[in-house]
């Protein structure tokens, strides 16, 4: 055990840097696409306000703007 | 919120300019207490480097316990009011220096005008008539003064620096030194010691190029000092920064980390004698002569940042460039004024990083991270600068559980809690630690942190907005299907 165990925890795991699950390129796309589909079945939820379509189109809606 | 942020800075600028002392964790000992004479100097060179603003001691000395039984508490004396004024002292055994730093902690007495004490503990007991050579090293903040205080604009400076040409020490020292080295050879003013002192027969100081010797003194009691001080030139700005607040903050979904520092600096240099006078200034600006005013800040920045920012109370300071390759990232700025003696500044800079150069996944566990960044960025100036006070947070994700950090800056606290900001549903796990007396060699100091963030932690955020905004859906078909028409009701067909 040396004197500095967290930094050989860190040397230990060089081969695994962090992934991030998107890159910082893909961000704005990938952000955009989701708010622009959680607009649209908004709208359409508008147009059409009933119980069967809350769980049809706002629970995709919701899923895109979390 | 902002209040309490006003709140607690009003109350760290006046504990600092009570002293850093109020907040040191300390040992306290007794007002009369004297340390036992177990030890033995029996040679004792002394360095002081005064080639920065702030000063660097290195004290490598051979000691001996003279007592009857081992021994493992050194004690180092320091004037009153100076200990809260030294910084990263680290002691070491010179003989075997891979074997890390031994534990040196402050132990002061309760009466805050007697000498104070750091109590060095050696990891194995010296036996008796055992040798050791210790070398202990630290900085002392503060301790050099333009004189005159008042020069014109362009002057030269000249700072005075008081020290004693005995090594302070709690022990008998049969034999010393002390070694000064100084940035140039202008100095007027040296103090002269009568050749009697001299163990040698000269006259002190003895003086060879830029360093300046003062000694060997043979059988010198313990805690006898001997007042000389030195004056020469020194025409930088002598850089202080009162407090810096570094944020770290980590983000998982955006693969980012973003560092903030908040820096409020002051310039201990002589003050101007008259006006500024900015044609004077302009003129200069052709030759680029030496000056006690701070005219530029150089970050140099971890390869591969981007997006800085420099931005004060006024807004964004466009004096600023961002020299940026494959090679390194430098940050420079020019304070919106040349910052003269007995001026302030304060600014904020920012920039970010790629997440996965500062973090990496355990081997065990799939939730177990591990950052890596350094401690302080700052500045690296040529002439140096010194922090009174150093606070740096490292913000986690929401959710970030069993924190572990270390760090080889000696710390005086340490604080784990949480920080609210947008979109933020319980809070992110922060860790807050402060360091006080740090000096820009420090810069390079890694700070590593060790945390779990589970896989739940990572989908409360979206799962939060998600039932928020289903909510909304579910509000408002039950509002729109509403029968709020006026009349007798209509049956629906």
């Amino acid at each position: 055990m040396s004197a500095t165990p967290l930094h050989d925890l860190w040397e230990a795991s060089a081969s695994q840097p962090f992934q991030p699950t998107f890159s910082k390129d893909s961000q704005f796309q990938i952000g955009f696409t989701l708010l622009f589909i959680g607009l649209l079945l908004t709208g359409l939820f508008g147009l059409n306000n009933t119980l069967k379509n809350v769980p049809l189109y706002g629970v995709p809606a919701s899923l895109a703007f979390g | 919120m902002r209040l309490i942020q006003w709140a607690s800075l009003g109350l760290i600028s006046l504990v600092a300019a009570d002293s850093n002392l109020t907040l040191e964790s300390r040992n306290i000992l007794p007002s009369t207490f004297k340390p036992p004479q177990h030890f033995q100097n029996v040679n004792l060179v002394r360095n002081i480097n005064l080639e920065k603003n702030y000063v660097r001691e290195t004290v490598n000395v051979v000691i001996e316990n003279v007592g009857k039984e081992a021994q493992s508490e050194y004690f180092l004396p320091f004037e009153p009011g100076t200990i809260a004024r030294i910084g990263g002292l680290e002691a070491r055994d010179k003989k075997d220096p891979e074997k890390g730093g031994f534990v040196a902690e402050v132990a002061v007495t309760d009466e805050q005008s007697s000498t104070q004490f750091y109590k060095i503990t050696l990891p194995t007991p010296l036996q008796p008539k055992g040798q050791l050579t210790l070398s202990i090293s630290y900085w002392t903040l503060a301790s050099l003064n333009p004189l005159p205080a008042q020069i014109g604009q362009t002057d030269k400076q000249y700072v005075l620096y008081t020290f004693s040409a005995y090594a302070p020490s709690a022990y008998l020292t049969q034999k010393q030194k002390t070694k000064l080295k100084l940035p140039t050879t202008d100095v007027p003013d040296a103090v002269t010691l009568p050749k009697s002192l001299n163990t040698e027969g000269k006259e002190d100081p003895q003086k060879q190029g830029t360093s300046f010797t003062y000694g060997p003194y043979s059988e010198i009691e313990a805690g006898a000092l001997q007042e000389v001080s030195v004056r020469y030139e020194f025409t930088k700005p002598l850089t202080h920064s009162k407090l810096l607040e570094r944020d770290v903050e980590v983000s998982h979904w955006g693969g980012n980390v973003a560092f903030e520092e908040r820096h409020w600096l002051t310039n201990r240099a002589a003050s101007l004698k008259n006006h500024f006078s900015r044609v004077a200034y302009q003129q200069s600006a052709y030759y680029n002569p030496p000056m006690a005013a701070l005219k530029e800040l150089r970050f140099p920045l971890a390869i591969g940042s981007e997006d800085p920012y420099f931005i004060d109370d006024i807004g964004n300071v466009s004096t600023s460039r961002f020299r940026t390759n494959m090679r390194e990232a430098n940050l420079e700025l020019k304070p919106r004024y040349p910052v003269f003696g007995g001026w302030n500044y304060s600014f904020r800079v920012g920039w970010n990083g790629d997440l996965s150069g500062y973090v990496r996944r355990l081997k065990t566990g799939s939730d177990g991270f591990v950052l890596k960044v350094p401690f302080l960025d700052g500045p690296k100036q040529v002439e140096g600068i010194e922090y009174e006070r150093v606070v740096t947070r490292v913000i986690l994700p929401e959710g970030a559980i069993n924190v572990h950090f270390e760090t080889t800056i000696p710390l005086i606290s340490n604080t784990t809690s949480l920080h609210r900001t947008f979109m933020d549903t319980l809070g992110r796990t922060t860790l807050e630690l402060t360091a006080i007396n740090v000096v820009d060699e420090l810069r390079d100091r890694e700070l590593v942190v060790m945390y779990d963030y589970p896989f739940s932690a990572r989908f409360r955020k979206p799962l939060t907005i998600f039932g928020g905004i289903l909510l909304v859906f579910v509000v408002s078909w039950v509002v729109g299907n509403l029968d709020v028409s006026i009349g007798s009701k209509v049956k629906a067909a």
